[in-house]
């Protein structure tokens, strides 16, 4: 393994990275494994490229106002698909149908909207490639990780050092409890989802740079499955670990030959099944059990 | 006539995915986002074996469906112990990851070109025998001791194991049955249209068996055979586009989840001939 598809595989991993701690954030707060996350990348991915082409905005415009939009879409699918089953205190199996209902909800919308069409985003860089000391890197790439690297400092800032996050990591200990201590739980769902939609703004951008557009890419949330898979479902820190060793993976994998691009997911899925039937609670350790 | 058998073949082609999906979802809690790549796998493998190898077709049918046990038991054996979210993920990871393997084996599966020239010989009374068979299957399975050590799953796990109820290796009888019943879902379909290619077989297509069940009423067969019947076939006759199907589809089922969360049934079943409730039975049905 060369230091020049380390630097590949970072940079892949930490686009999954944040589509792995979206995925997992949700799991977090409300236990159950959020399938519309998938359908968010999506229709992110066609408002930036709308926005990027009618406005033409540079890369940081663009990622804001995609990651506005996508905040706004899923506190619109929390308050649709998620709101009254958390006032029923209805059982996971519903949101969890639900997840997957709105996903394809969203990734059928798209393929009405723009039909199966590819479409690609508009060059952001002049200069494509930057070289330094013999290592190549695109320049997409680069930014790609620079961005991840720095959303996920902010997120854990959040996280760690405001109310927000003190809150959203109380209620994803025991949202009863935290009732009790007054926080009005609402109010705290919605802010996460708008934080993850945030999330899901930014991935969708970067997934739509890195590949052309079409309806089926938010398919690629299986990169954020397989993250929290590796790292433990639900943990944070597990999600982002997973995701960049994911990334590297996939790099070597596609270097090899004989595996390629095209089977470098099998190899993967392979790996994750033996990595289950070894260490079953991920890289961090912890199990997430149900509880009496 | 040619439209209405061919609608007929495919309603029951679903109620045989369907009563699979019922097994794993409907009885046991679990989901997997990874049946249409069973149906791949017994659609591929059967269709290769009398394609490419002249294999006689009962051979091959059998073949498809054994591999998609096989399939089944792959997936299921390091997922059914943990959390069931993991079910679900791991299925769609090898929904991904059985789609990649089939555009790649291309001298062997015609990549994302399909395999051709598989000959018709799924015929009508075939498809209904083989609809009523699974039925006839499930319905019986619900109403054993496993159906009922299922629903005890579904509905607390703990509690169930603590009754002394194998979790573990009922889960994985359960997942790796549905896996057959999808893979042979799989062989009927192939041999139907004589043609099969992976797009056919994505994630959609597992959600969409989920939803059926789900909107049939979790608990209840007859529920699920009849929501399959209706948004599996009215569509197709009123010929809507597929796109705005399933966006129907999507709509209806969040408002069912919202406003009437039991589905169209509930836990009831529809009966033709009433059951005597007998101290066995009561309690479970």
């Amino acid at each position: 393994m060369s230091l020049q598809q380390l630097l590949n595989g970072l940079s892949l991993g930490s686009v999954y990275s944040i589509i792995a701690v979206g995925f997992a954030l949700v799991f977090n707060i409300l236990k159950f494994s959020n399938f519309s996350h998938g359908g968010v990348l999506t229709v992110t991915a066609y408002t930036g490229f709308l926005i990027a082409t009618r406005f033409s905005f540079g890369l940081p415009l663009t990622l804001f106002f995609t990651s506005l939009a996508g905040g706004v879409l899923a506190v619109l699918i929390e308050r649709v698909a998620f709101r009254r089953l958390r006032r029923n205190k209805s059982p996971v199996i519903f949101f969890f149908v639900s997840s997957i209902t709105m996903g394809i909800l969203l990734e059928n919308l798209i393929t009405v909207a723009f039909s199966s069409n590819f479409y690609s985003y508009p060059k952001f860089f002049q200069k494509t490639i930057l070289e330094w000391k013999g290592f190549h890197m695109a320049v997409t790439d680069f930014w790609m990780l620079l961005i991840s690297l720095v959303v996920l400092g902010l997120l854990m800032g959040v996280l760690y050092r405001t109310k927000l996050g003190v809150a959203i990591r109380a209620l994803s200990m025991d949202s009863t409890t935290t009732l009790l201590m007054g926080a009005n739980v609402d109010r705290i769902v919605v802010a996460t989802f708008f934080v993850v939609g945030i999330l899901g703004g930014i991935a969708g951008v970067f997934l739509g740079i890195n590949y052309t557009l079409y309806p089926q890419l938010g398919q690629l949330i299986v990169k954020g499955f397989i993250a929290s898979v590796i790292g433990g479902l639900g943990n944070l820190s597990g999600a982002v670990v997973g995701a960049l060793l994911l990334g590297i993976l996939e790099v070597i994998l596609t270097g090899i030959e004989g595996i390629g691009s095209g089977l470098a997911p099998v190899v993967i899925f392979f790996i994750t099944l033996v990595f289950l039937i070894l260490r079953p609670q991920g890289i961090a350790g912890k199990i997430i059990q149900e509880k009496v | 006539m040619g439209i209405s058998v061919s609608v007929l073949v495919f309603t029951c082609i679903s109620i045989i995915g369907v009563s699979g999906v019922f097994l794993i979802t409907g009885l046991a809690g679990m989901f997997s986002l990874g049946q249409a790549s069973f149906m791949a796998v017994g659609a591929y493998t059967s269709g290769v074996l009398v394609v490419r190898f002249g294999v006689p077709f009962p051979v091959a049918a059998v073949a498809g469906t054994l591999a998609g046990v096989l399939a089944g038991l792959l997936v299921g054996l390091p997922t059914v112990r943990l959390r069931r979210d993991y079910i679900a993920l791991v299925t769609f990871g090898f929904g991904e990851a059985i789609i990649a393997i089939l555009n790649n084996l291309s001298n062997i599966t015609g990549g994302a070109m399909g395999l051709v020239g598989i000959p018709p010989l799924t015929t009508l009374p075939l498809v209904l025998l083989s609809a009523f068979f699974s039925l006839f299957f499930v319905w019986n399975f619900k109403f054993s001791k496993y159906g009922r050590q299922c629903i005890a799953i579904r509905t607390d796990e703990l509690a169930a194991r603590s009754m002394g109820i194998h979790g573990d290796g009922l889960k994985l009888l359960v997942f790796i049955l549905s896996a057959g019943f999808s893979a042979y879902a799989g062989v009927l379909y192939g041999f139907y249209t004589t043609y099969v290619d992976p797009g056919l077989f994505n994630w959609t297509r597992s959600a969409e068996w989920i939803i059926m069940v789900f909107f049939g009423g979790l608990g209840s067969l007859t529920g699920a055979v009849i929501s399959a019947i209706l948004l599996g076939t009215l569509p197709e006759i009123l010929r809507f586009a597929s796109e705005w199907r399933i966006l129907l589809y999507c709509v209806i089922v969040l408002a069912i989840i919202n406003f009437r969360p039991k589905g169209l049934l509930g836990e009831r079943e529809l009966r033709i001939v009433k059951r005597k409730t007998t101290p066995e039975t009561g309690g479970a049905v």
